[in-house]
């Protein structure tokens, strides 16, 4: 009797942890839908009128802060009332925890049908969980008017399989109120890494203690770097590396003597405020003059102080200013989504659209159509005309000087952290610059490696 | 007749397993289950995304061959098990000692004294953390009016484990209230003998509540131990969330997160999980092995 109780207890064990060993599936498609807006109110009457057309719902997930949580509404609740049978729910996270999440949802299969990716399309791309958009191009998807190489960037080994939203150009975002302060004239297009160097001592030198030139942007200035002297960080044509350990030594070097000169926010300020965190950056409460920085963050940036910034091109290398055009972020569709054509749908309007480009505005980069460029031209703000007229510059810049689209290395996120770890322990007096420098090719390789 | 006088007992198992069946679905859904999972795949490279593929226990000879990220994170983690579990037992013992002492209104201070520990591994109290120890945080204002310019705590890898651990001392209110209940138990008689005898309060402490109070302290000390091998919160939350400044706060649990969820490692996350299992059984059965020589047992069956 006894062994009677235990195979009972013991078959409905087993039922259960079939229960739970199955419960992925589609059960994410009826999210909670407290972020996305009101769905809208005729949908279900012309839908059931038009008879063929049945309700489709979709999830899509992006990172970033409320004002652009709130931007991305506007823009799903335009689409819902111009496609009344699909409804969209949104899910938003910030930036640090983001990609953990949608790893996590893509391992389970309950990622959302739709969701933004940015310099880690790679990643994504050899793992093969993106919808390959090229059946839908010319039907539900036309980028028609797209820019050439932005289609190009979303296409991987032969697969449409992302679509840039937005277009920025990387440049040195200027605080104008601090160099005035300093008495020093703002840095011109055409200067170099001298002048650089020479212009961060000066603004700390003359505003005095707590002010500093420049943030140390070792990290994501690496690739224009290697750029402007001939090189590549990932040479995709050929999968593998596209620089050497002696290509990059002198790049530390160059922020490891302008850091000792004192023209650099000390190391602790660095980790302790980033740049682009705008709760913190230094560059906001008007303690540092000038980062890098890409050109879309300037208009959220100005919204947050009375300072006035600008922005500058990069300072010059024996090959240019190795800055391009280039995709900021972009959607992809999740490979296992049931409803492949209502997500091209939505691709489409976000980059076609004109009220969507006037919803969402530059805050994820220019848009990557011309007539929506139009669109939003017509109705700049000052800062939006800085940015504007700062990426026409590097148009002008590489139609004379022109570098191919780039892609950052697979492992990405963990190519970032040995970076930053690099930077660290040089500036921290942890290692010698060659000694660092040393540890991080080789980490660099095994990154490399490790994720083929 | 035989089932008659059976069935009451059958009924009796069935009941008994029938409110077993909740722990036990959770047992093997939740907790085997996903072990033995992570066995698997501890023996693969699974990059998340891609079906896992069998390499046998090269993920187990990567970490022990050629990973300064694991003895990094291994250092990191013990220093702060050796800091913190001791500093909060102290700590704890000596609020309970005070409390101890008979004073109005026990209830209260025994409950204010607990919160920490309930609130004290929670996202918003890390956060109040790294506000409190931040470059210009309330801890350095306090160290300024006396002169002394505080380092930036959160972000220098010489300091931030010292944030870490204060938040974990914090958190004494659990391994508190267990201390509290032992010494109540200790027989005032024996305070009162001693005392004509002639011994002083020291002696008192290291003669019969120390002594008394050693099951307690091993229980405290096995689970503040096992509880601080796993600490993540904090690492997380105080450091930036990725180990650093220059991994300082790469704390185990950490460094098999990011592995497993960020860099798209998952077999060797789960690799990394089953050492760190092996290395909280080995201690643990270490501080079972030595309780003979120190935990005293007052009903005279000295530990088992």
């Amino acid at each position: 009797m006894k062994r009677r109780g235990l195979s009972i207890v013991l078959a409905s064990t087993l039922l259960a942890l079939a229960g739970c060993g199955s419960s992925g599936g589609p059960g994410g498609d009826n999210a909670s839908p407290s972020a996305s807006p009101s769905a809208a109110p005729s949908g279900s009457a012309s839908a059931s009128a038009s008879g063929e057309q049945e309700q489709v719902e979709l999830r899509i997930s992006w990172w970033g802060d409320q004002a652009r949580a709130d931007l991305t509404n506007k823009a799903i609740e335009l689409f819902e009332q111009k496609n009344p049978n699909i409804k969209l729910t949104g899910e938003f996270a910030p930036f640090d925890g983001y990609f953990d999440k949608l790893n996590t949802q893509l391992a389970s299969d309950t990622a959302p049908d739709i969701f933004f990716l940015g310099g880690n399309v790679i990643d994504y791309a050899n793992k093969d969980v993106l919808l390959d958009l090229g059946p839908y191009v010319g039907n539900e998807l036309k980028l028609d008017d797209m820019d050439p190489t932005m289609i190009e960037y979303g296409t991987v080994n032969g697969k449409l399989i992302h679509v840039s939203v937005g277009a920025n150009a990387r440049g040195i975002i200027v605080n104008k109120t601090m160099f005035d302060k300093a008495g020093i004239p703002v840095p011109q297009d055409g200067w170099t890494w001298d002048d650089y160097a020479r212009i961060s001592k000066e603004i700390s030198d003359k505003l005095g203690d707590g002010y500093y030139g420049t943030y140390n942007f070792t990290t994501d200035g690496m690739d224009i770097y290697l750029k402007q002297n001939g090189k590549q960080l990932y040479d995709m044509a050929n999968n593998k590396l596209g620089f050497e350990e002696a290509d990059i030594l002198p790049w530390f070097q160059y922020w490891d003597n302008t850091a000792k000169a004192g023209g650099v926010v000390p190391i602790e300020l660095q980790v302790s405020n980033p740049p682009d965190d705008t709760g913190k950056s230094l560059l906001l409460t008007g303690k540092v003059a000038m980062t890098l920085l890409p050109s879309n963050n300037l208009v959220t940036f100005q919204g947050l102080t009375q300072d006035e910034f600008t922005m500058v091109q990069l300072p010059r290398g024996p090959k240019g200013t190795g800055v391009v055009f280039e995709s900021s972020q972009g959607i992809s569709g999740f490979a296992k989504t049931k409803h492949p054509n209502e997500v091209a749908k939505f691709i489409d309007f976000i980059i076609n659209d004109p009220d969507a480009a006037k919803a969402l505005g530059n805050n994820r980069g220019v848009p990557v159509t011309s007539a929506n460029r139009a669109a939003l031209v017509a109705e700049a703000s000052p800062a939006d005309k800085i940015v504007y007229d700062y990426t026409s510059r590097v148009s002008e810049q590489t139609k004379k000087e022109p570098f191919a689209i780039s892609y950052n290395p697979p492992g990405n996120a963990e190519f970032i952290k040995l970076s930053d770890n690099t930077v660290q322990e040089i500036g921290f007096g942890k290692a010698s610059v060659e000694k660092a420098v040393q540890g991080f090719y080789e980490g660099t390789v095994k990154i490399f490696e490790s994720n083929q | 007749m035989r089932t008659s006088r059976r069935s009451p007992a059958h009924l009796q198992n069935g009941a008994a397993y029938l409110f077993l069946l909740p722990w036990l679905i959770g047992f093997f859904c939740l907790t085997l289950g996903p072990m033995i999972g992570s066995l698997y795949l501890s023996l693969t490279k699974y990059n998340l995304l891609n079906a896992p593929e069998w390499i046998g226990f090269a993920n187990y000879a990567e970490l022990f061959t050629n990973d300064d990220k694991f003895t990094q994170s291994l250092s990191v983690t013990f220093k702060y098990v050796f800091m913190s579990v001791p500093l909060r037992l102290i700590f704890a013992l000596l609020v309970a000692m005070a409390l101890n002492k008979g004073i109005r209104a026990l209830g209260v201070y025994r409950t204010v004294y607990y919160v920490p520990s309930l609130l004290g591994g929670s996202v918003a109290i890390s956060i109040v953390w790294r506000q409190l120890f931040g470059g210009d945080g309330a801890i350095n204002r306090f160290l300024g009016w006396f002169g002394v310019k505080g380092p930036y705590w959160i972000s220098h890898p010489d300091y931030i484990m010292y944030p870490i651990v204060t938040l974990a001392v914090w958190q004494f209110g659990s391994s508190m209230v267990i201390f509290l209940a032992g010494l109540k138990q200790v027989p005032s008689d024996l305070y009162e003998a001693s005392q004509v005898d002639g011994a002083g309060k020291l002696r008192q402490f290291f003669r019969i509540t120390l002594p008394l109070l050693t099951p307690v302290i091993f229980f405290n000390l096995i689970m503040t131990v096992i509880n601080s091998f796993q600490a993540f919160t904090p690492a997380y939350v105080i450091g930036d969330g990725s180990g650093g400044p220059l991994d300082a706060s790469l704390f185990y649990t950490l460094y098999l997160y990011l592995e497993g969820f960020a860099y798209f490692n998952m077999g060797y996350a789960s690799a990394l999980a089953w050492i760190i299992l092996a290395i909280i059984a080995l201690l643990t059965g270490i501080i079972f092995a030595t309780s003979r020589y120190w935990v005293f047992y007052g009903d005279g069956k000295e530990g088992r």
